[in-house]
């Protein structure tokens, strides 16, 4: 299949032996993309009284986790057993699943930089991209987005609220990138050729550990470039073919196998 | 003219094309999809210039160094603090959510007091009287419990405990009071342990979850990542630090301190001394009492497991060994164990105090708080700092008249007699003064960065302003004079509008004694009598002893440690067969005063005979993000008190689990 080429292409190395799943990246990511904390009751829900309440946090099939951590276990039992944390945002393939499936264009890959855009107002919630997605990077927003009294004084600048009814996902912070090239042209700089730490996600920034690494795959100056090409550098199920931009690290190779799905005796 | 099949044909062909071409339903399909999604109860944006201020932040024990993120004024997020060595950029889950914290709906809007069984507001200036009655009645049975442990707010609070005529300051149960209690008390040090794993090339984390909850949990991680030292982490239970260390060493908590003494066995035996007075009984307790097949026979921990870890401790340059919990022998036979190894223990110096009549800060970690509350003690009036004791303490705790200084309603104001709204560190000025385990004396002044919306105030403001009344000399009128005085005492370049930083030299650490006679008492596990044991642990995202689930948390809390009201409990496939449960069954823990109730999960990370389960849950007041979530872990605790130290331990807790 033939993949869109771009002159910068911004992605992550994530570095699984590094990541604790302390958590930090999928807080800081609800902050910054104003994803609002879920409550159980709807104000503006005038039948509340024949109607169910909003779901639980804890029904992980209706939370927005645009970074979701997932646990990893090796299978072993005591005291060989091994654990892992990998934080999953989107994977900005260079092949998306989710663009052609989408029959409203509200996803696209087309700015230079390869990120994966979500249009919001022109989702129509369908769903396809969700059923096409193989790493359940995208959520359909089952509620709407309701602070509580006080808390919406607190909204980031950076995304707007989206209403229920629509799909979301991560999209590496895409106002941090536009603000890194207006900051760019003010300063008589290439947009285009952004400096190493010039444009990160909220999630980078806070990672207590460091463990996950922003910038541009094509350029040498950043250090995801080589970082990407380590020998234990791996993306998640690349027998799909979709080229993800964004790239693991573990010198653990149970981890690097579980990665791609592997199950001993699978030919691909 | 009829209306004839081509007519039909021509015109279907003529509104088809004249609807490809005119922009009308193009126009009103964007606007419907535009217009349906735009609904006045969808919270709009505001703009404006964006600006990020450096502040402290004290929801995590440790406390984070941060930038608060503002817009037009707002402030709407939280990030970590570059230039602060506590941060380096980095920033815990529970400081992440710091402004969603601030602008909960579960503050304290205002000072109550308790009328009945309800709460009714009053002014501060009644609420001063009030207190200041009940103060003068209470004859100095006065109480002040912290649940700071950096803060030069506690000078404050001392000093007017003081002044009253009392010496019951009390923290609440922690690490920091173990170590000091080991190190100061015990072993006869000045100053506060430190850990410099920043030049360290092994470190042995005996229980300490140094990258989840423990001492100063990011500037840990930061160091971890930054550094090629290896980790190997101790514990019962395969914790999140235990995920990315070299190695998880299976050991039961109360067998830590016998743990570290197996290694010093071996240690010993390679020839290394210490010059202490008592090294030649030390090395008699430890030759005699915790030989390898000895430590091997009571904790289970081969004795080629703690020869090896001996020998990778001996083969480093700069090793340390960082125990954890409230056993003072574990920290206690830590500390012999890395004076043994002369690595990277190293001593902080404390910062000079600003208020006289104040406690130091290994004064002010003396006192046992739960031997306290045993012992069935109900003073006329206690003061509680951010802290949250009737939540967090295995015991019930009484007063007679009871005060909670709490930015938000917990399970103590809700108890209290007396609720003073506390501001939010990011409204008021405050400070960490280096918190435990950092391996240098760091000092970090915060102001405030955002306008107060609420009629709090700070509670060192008003013990200042009560003082005044009662006519107890501090020497200040207002917190903001003794933050500034704290800074100038320090040497930290401060600046009232963007507060200070010092960074100082660490010293060597220096003991009189190793401690022996009270490992020989102290240091041998003691379990209960349960027919498992109950390992609690922490994750800063679930919330600390003082700060409840915050708002943006539950989503990002695992099934592993919670399904819908419930939480789990992990135990490896082993103990559930021995227990005849199965994973997803729900069962009932019994231990201590109390019972929870718990989801079983399969997790070959915990050593068989344990039963995990995550502090921070069942919280009965609060929002909705932590209320009526899982069981209060810390009811089915049993607190004993460690031979020889007396301290208050709940180590060795056990429970007994039954299928429900």
């Amino acid at each position: 299949m033939q993949t869109k080429e771009f002159k910068v292409k911004w992605g992550m190395v994530i570095d699984i032996d590094k990541c604790t799943g302390c958590g930090a990246c999928m807080v800081a990511c609800q902050v910054e993309n104003n994803i609002a904390p879920m409550t159980a009751k709807d104000p503006h829900n005038y039948v509340q009284a024949i109607t169910t309440d909003r779901d639980d946090a804890s029904n992980k099939l209706r939370t927005l986790t645009w970074m979701n951590v997932y646990e990893l276990s090796n299978g072993k039992s005591f005291p060989d057993h091994e654990v892992a944390y990998l934080p999953r945002p989107c994977m900005q393939c260079e092949n998306p699943a989710c663009v052609p499936v989408c029959p409203v264009v509200a996803t696209d890959k087309n700015e230079e930089g390869g990120i994966v855009s979500q249009i919001y107002p022109r989702c129509i919630g369908c769903r396809y991209c969700m059923a096409a997605c193989p790493y359940h990077a995208r959520y359909f927003n089952w509620w709407d987005p309701l602070y509580p009294v006080g808390m919406d004084k607190q909204l980031s600048p950076a995304a707007s609220p989206r209403p229920r009814g629509v799909v979301e996902k991560c999209s590496f912070c895409h106002t941090r990138f536009q603000q890194a090239k207006d900051l760019a042209r003010q300063n008589d700089e290439d947009p285009n050729n952004l400096p190493d730490g010039a444009y990160v996600t909220a999630c980078t920034e806070v990672c207590p550990t460091g463990a996950i690494t922003f910038g541009d795959l094509n350029n040498p100056e950043h250090a995801v470039h080589d970082l990407a090409k380590g020998p234990n550098a791996f993306r998640l199920l690349e027998k799909l073919g979709l080229h993800p931009q964004v790239y693991y690290v573990s010198k653990r190779e149970w981890v690097r196998k579980q990665g791609d799905n592997y199950k001993a005796g699978d030919k691909h | 003219m009829g209306f004839d099949r081509r007519t039909f044909i021509q015109a279907s062909v003529g509104v088809t094309v004249g609807i490809l071409f005119t922009p009308v339903p193009w126009k009103l399909a964007d606007d419907v999809s535009i217009w349906t999604q735009n609904w006045p109860w969808i919270p709009k944006l505001k703009y404006g210039e964006q600006l990020d201020k450096p502040a402290v932040s004290k929801l995590c024990d440790s406390g984070c160094a941060v930038n608060v993120r503002t817009v037009a004024g707002n402030a709407f997020g939280t990030e970590g603090n570059v230039d602060n060595p506590l941060s380096r950029g980095g920033i815990c889950p529970i400081c992440a959510n710091g402004v969603q914290v601030m602008n909960s709906p579960n503050r304290v809007k205002g000072p109550m007091k308790k009328v009945g069984d309800t709460f009714e507001p009053v002014t501060w200036d009644d609420a001063r009287a009030l207190l200041a009655d009940k103060l003068a009645a209470g004859g100095g049975k006065v109480a002040v419990i912290s649940g700071d442990q950096t803060g030069t707010a506690n000078e404050v609070f001392s000093g007017f405990l003081a002044g009253l005529g009392s010496e019951d300051f009390f923290q609440m149960p922690c690490d920091m009071q173990a170590a000091s209690r080991a190190y100061n008390g015990v072993m006869g040090g000045a100053g506060q342990v430190g850990y410099d794993l920043e030049n360290a090339d092994y470190v042995l984390l005996a229980g300490a979850d140094a990258f989840e909850s423990w001492g100063p949990t990011v500037s840990n991680m930061k160091t971890f990542s930054a550094t090629a030292a290896k980790y190997v982490f101790a514990g019962p239970v395969q914790t999140r630090t235990a995920s990315v260390t070299a190695r998880w060493v299976p050991v039961p908590e109360e067998g830590m301190a016998a743990f570290i003494l197996g290694i010093a066995h071996h240690v010993l035996k390679a020839g290394k001394s210490v010059a202490a007075a008592d090294f030649a009984k030390f090395r008699s307790v430890v030759m005699d009492g915790f030989s390898p097949a000895k430590v091997e026979a009571a904790i289970g921990v081969k004795s080629a497991v703690t020869a090896a870890l001996a020998q990778d401790l001996l083969a480093a340059s700069k090793p340390v060994v960082v125990p954890s919990g409230l056993s003072v022998a574990a920290a206690n036979a830590a500390f012999a164990l890395n004076l043994l190894l002369d690595g990277g223990m190293v001593s902080v110096p404390e910062f000079p105090k600003v208020i006289d009549s104040a406690l130091s800060v290994s004064q002010r970690m003396e006192k046992d708080l739960l031997a306290w509350v045993n012992k069935g003690s109900n003073p006329a009036v206690a003061l509680v700092y951010e802290a949250n004791p009737v939540y967090a303490l295995p015991e019930e705790f009484k007063a007679g008249f009871l005060v909670s200084f709490s930015s938000v309603w917990d399970e103590t104001s809700e108890k209290a007699d007396l609720v003073l709204p506390a501001t939010f560190t990011y409204e008021r000025f405050d400070d960490i003064q280096s918190p435990y385990g950092i391996a240098k004396p760091v000092y970090t002044a915060g102001v405030p960065v955002s306008r107060k919306f609420l009629d709090v105030m700070t509670p060192a403001d008003f013990i200042l302003g009560l003082a005044a009344k009662m006519d107890i000399d501090l020497g200040f009128e207002t917190f903001a004079e003794v933050i500034a005085a704290k800074a100038e005492a320090v040497g930290a370049d401060y600046d009232e509008e963007v507060g200070g930083f010092f960074e100082g030299e660490t010293v060597v650490p220096e003991v009189a004694t190793l401690g022996a006679s009270v490992l020989a008492r102290g240091a041998a596990p003691v379990r209960g009598t349960g027919a498992v044991s109950l390992a609690p642990y922490s994750q800063l995202i679930i919330g600390s002893q003082n700060v409840a689930t915050t708002p943006n948390a539950p989503c990002v809390i695992s099934n592993n440690q919670l399904v819908g009201t419930t939480m789990v409990v992990m135990m490896s496939g082993m103990t559930a067969q021995k227990l005849g449960v199965a994973a997803g069954d729900k069962v009932k823990l019994s231990g201590g005063n109390g019972e929870a109730t718990a989801l079983v999960k399969l997790n070959e990370g915990v050593l068989p005979g344990v039963v995990a389960a995550p502090f921070g849950f069942g919280h009965t007041v609060g929002d909705e993000f932590s209320k009526g979530k899982g069981d209060n872990v810390y009811k089915i605790l049993t607190v004993r008190f460690e031979a020889a130290t007396g301290a208050s331990v709940w180590n060795g807790s056990t429970v007994n689990v039954a299928k429900m």
